[in-house]
């Protein structure tokens, strides 16, 4: 009779536990997707990537503090993850005088340029160096703080303000490009030089 | 505040990120500033585009079905590895055989009248073979028993070296937050402690005997409060499993392990650290920790399974000649 006890006790625990889970992690499921997405750039690898991540964060789930950011947990086991899979399948690494020499090629801080449409704000996204890009989207999109974007991808604070103000920059700057090409946004805008990819060398 | 000033920290004046006193300087530089109020409305303009395009973007939408199946997966795994956990490898699990508990009292009666009280009290209680704190992995223990041997005590022993393996699984293995980055085992096996090189094929494969199941997930070799382990991370049935050596310098303990090693026995003690399993056994000069939050008869299963080859590994590299 104790042994049925303790199967009903284990048995709520289970489903209190999932329920938590369920109500807490299991509503980030669709912005970790879009966040395993820019990382992988595959429908696939993405899909696997967020299983990946809640898997691991269920079985670490009675870990989790209740009552932190939920998101930003998840956000830094994906991280960890996609970093595993990398290291595994490339041996690709940041160079890094990558962010001065990005820094130096824009000249001056262009106005903001407006009437630009969602494709083209995408497309521009799309352009930025993956270390600019990811920073953008986690504060921009996903509106996940400094701190938390820092805890995340695992690099110093400062460098997070750096490269979102960097990345930023060079957002509006490819804008500019674009709305002075097309005839239409602000006067005076000048063509800027965009920093390609090749900016950060793969080894 | 100048115009120059003010569009450095425009982005984390939206993004809510400045402290109040430079939130103060903004407002008042905007207010007598038309141009950096413009700035300032469209970077706010383009910050909303840009998270709607995204957010919208028919390419970055989940499939229903994905999610759908994702749920039905994690729900498996929530639920399969609590209730029926180990039904699958064809293992009595705990749970069943705590729900049956009533069929073994009642076998226990039937033998009672059978046999007689006394004669059964002293069949139970006969001390088996390995019996007086050693357990010695043999062939006849499976490589992969899901519940504690009868009859075999275990030791339940706690050690500033199990809480530290056990804090090094929890914040190496589970939370990645480790002040000092780990580095390539098979390097630090060259540099610090060679008993590391070759550490994980002992584990993995070879002798080793992995159960079948289980994922090798990672190895390395990572330093917790000063103390430096190799550390072989698998994954077992969603959880994460450490194998942790370190070296020990206890000169008591060493003797004790050294007569032990000479026998071929290992002492696999068992204990728990801030919910973790941790089993461990020693060679004459390192401890091994197997460390994990399954039960603890699963635990000690997979310890019982590596231990004769990391242990013959260890062994053969502390005594080269």
């Amino acid at each position: 009779m104790f042994g049925i006890a303790a199967t009903r006790e284990s048995q709520v625990t289970v489903e209190k536990q999932w329920a938590a889970f369920e109500a807490e992690a299991m509503p980030h499921a669709t912005s970790l997707f879009r966040i395993a997405l820019w990382l992988t750039r595959d429908q696939t690898e993405a899909e696997d990537l967020v299983q990946e991540t809640l898997t691991e964060a269920l079985a670490s789930f009675h870990r989790f503090a209740r009552g932190t950011n939920c998101r930003a947990w998840l956000v830094s086991i994906m991280y960890h993850r996609h970093s595993k899979r990398r290291k595994a399948t490339t041996r690709l690494h940041l160079v890094s005088d990558a962010e001065e020499r990005i820094a130096e090629t824009i000249a001056f801080e262009a106005p903001t340029p407006q009437n630009v449409t969602d494709e083209e704000v995408l497309g521009a996204l799309e352009r930025l160096p993956p270390a600019f890009q990811e920073v953008v989207i986690l504060a921009d999109v996903e509106e996940m703080s400094y701190k938390e974007i820092a805890a995340a991808i695992d690099v110093p604070m400062g460098t997070v303000m750096s490269r979102i103000s960097r990345g930023r920059r060079l957002l509006r700057s490819e804008l500019a490009s674009y709305a002075r090409a097309h005839g239409f946004g602000q006067s005076g805008q000048q063509r800027l030089s965009r920093v390609s990819e090749e900016s950060i060398r793969e080894c | 505040m100048q115009c120059r000033e003010f569009r450095e920290i425009a982005d984390s004046y939206l993004g809510n990120e400045l402290i109040v006193e430079t939130n103060h300087e903004v407002i008042s530089h905007l207010e007598h500033c038309a141009e950096c109020r413009r700035e300032l409305a469209a970077r706010r303009e383009l910050r909303c585009q840009l998270r709607e395009a995204s957010i919208k973007a028919p390419g970055n939408q989940m499939s229903a079905e994905f999610g759908q199946r994702l749920s039905a997966r994690l729900h498996e795994q929530a639920f399969g590895r609590s209730v029926t956990p180990l039904s699958r490898r064809g293992w009595h699990p705990s749970v069943t055989l705590r729900r049956t508990s009533w069929i073994a009292l009642a076998a226990c009666l039937t033998l009672a009248a059978t046999f007689g009280l006394v004669a059964l009290r002293q069949w139970i209680l006969r001390p088996s073979p390995q019996q007086g704190g050693q357990e010695v992995a043999n062939s006849e223990t499976p490589n992969y028993p899901a519940q504690l041997n009868p009859g075999v005590p275990v030791t339940i022993v706690k050690t500033e070296l199990a809480k530290d393996a056990a804090g090094d699984h929890r914040d190496c293995a589970v939370h990645f937050r480790l002040a000092e980055k780990p580095i390539d085992l098979e390097v630090a096996g060259r540099k610090y402690d060679p008993v590391y090189v070759n550490l994980t094929k002992a584990v993995v494969s070879g002798q080793g005997e992995v159960p079948l199941g289980a994922e090798f997930v990672e190895a390395h070799s990572c330093v917790f409060q000063g103390r430096r382990f190799a550390h072989i991370i698998l994954r077992y049935h969603g959880r994460l499993v450490s194998f942790l050596v370190t070296e020990i310098g206890d000169s008591n303990a060493a003797k004790t392990n050294a007569a032990l090693a000479s026998k071929g026995a290992q002492v696999i003690e068992c204990s728990q650290f801030d919910g973790y399993q941790v089993s461990c056994f020693q060679t004459a000069r390192h401890a091994v920790f197997i460390v994990s939050d399954l039960p603890e008869g699963e635990n000690l299963a997979l310890a019982r399974a590596v231990a004769p080859s990391v242990f013959a590994h260890i062994t053969r590299s502390e005594n080269p000649a």
